[in-house]
């Protein structure tokens, strides 16, 4: 249980790290995507926020696909220290995908509510 | 994978690597490796720049993948290494912490107690709150090397670890190694032979790809193989 709990508090270390970069891309798309939704006025222009469509998940995936490979050239001394708890990259950057991508559907989800 | 820390606290292992073979354009840089560290034992790995240290140690440690390499401990194949818990860490010579995290949470995520690593080095305990990039290179040098040293695992590799530690720190630290191969192996290699080869128990040379066990009389041997001026 110990050897699984550092290696979680790794994973949420690391994805703290790249946070950044992902939450801002996420925050770009989904006000690219939702834009027209959100800019709407009563009576004049009706359009309601699509939630999660296709075109929204793939420019994500291509977005995290992007800051992965530039993470990886620029910075690929970053991962000693998770080497060391144990981490290898394929458990640190699925880790960044669950918890990256769990709340970019859940901000997409409550836009698309809010803007229903 | 079995997340079992099986290796700390039970007894004496045995850490060896074999059929490791690396070339870079062309140029074979490791060729012929046997290498053997068992707890207990101080191990130097020496060298010319570019013989291919560093890629050796990360090879055993398994953050470089190599086809066909054989990383054993008590004859059971363990490859990548790093992936079984309680097994062995590594410093490599880049800087080992990321930015964000102090002294004091990387300690505790690497399970050491900060204030007995830091013991025979009075100004140290003071730097706990401190991220790495705030301290001087040696200071920083010195607390990877100690955080790392008292690390729960039952063998460390040390890529350089002496690099910008001031003479004084580095006697104290000979101590600290000293004392730590009781309960681990240890692995180093540096360039600060001087300071290397009295805590060694066994030196292996790597020369042209093949990695050469040393005798008893080393400096004669480091001499002869050109490493060393007469």
């Amino acid at each position: 249980m110990a050897v699984w709990g550092t290696r979680l508090r790794g994973i949420w270390l690391f994805y703290r790290e790249v946070a950044p970069v992902l939450l801002l891309i996420s925050a770009a798309l989904l006000l690219v995507m939702q834009l027209p939704a959100m800019m709407q006025v009563a009576g004049l222009h009706e359009e309601k926020a699509s939630g999660l469509s296709a075109g929204l998940l793939l420019a994500k995936l291509l977005s995290g696909l992007a800051v992965w490979y530039l993470a990886s050239e620029m910075r690929p001394q970053r991962y000693w220290f998770y080497y060391n708890l144990g981490l290898s990259r394929a458990w640190l950057w699925g880790g960044v995908a669950v918890l990256d991508g769990s709340l970019f559907i859940a901000a997409a989800q409550v836009i698309a509510r809010l803007w229903a | 994978m079995g997340l079992k820390n099986e290796y700390v606290g039970s007894g004496s292992h045995v850490l060896e690597a074999d059929g490791i073979r690396v070339a870079f354009d062309g140029r074979q840089i490791l060729a012929s490796i046997y290498l053997r560290v068992q707890t207990g034992q101080i191990v130097g790995l020496l060298g010319r720049n570019g013989s291919g240290k560093s890629t050796l140690l990360q090879a055993i440690f398994g953050a470089r993948a190599v086809p066909d390499a054989s990383v054993r401990v008590d004859g059971r194949r363990v490859v990548p290494a790093f992936q079984t818990p309680g097994l062995l860490n590594y410093l490599p010579q880049a800087p080992l912490l990321p930015a964000g995290l102090t002294l004091r949470r990387a300690a505790r995520l690497l399970g050491v107690d900060p204030l007995a690593a830091s013991a025979g080095f009075p100004e140290l305990p003071a730097q706990l709150d401190c991220h790495l990039g705030e301290l001087s290179g040696g200071s920083a040098r010195l607390w990877q090397v100690l955080l790392l040293l008292h690390a729960n695992t039952a063998f460390s590799l040390f890529d350089e670890p002496f690099t910008g530690i001031m003479p004084v720190h580095v006697e104290a630290l000979g101590a600290a190694l000293q004392q730590a191969r009781q309960r681990k192996g240890l692995l180093l290699t540096d360039h600060r032979y001087a300071e290397l080869l009295p805590l060694c128990d066994v030196v292996y040379l790597l020369q042209q790809g093949r990695l050469l066990q040393l005798g008893p009389n080393f400096r004669d041997e480091l001499v002869e193989y050109g490493y060393l001026l007469a």
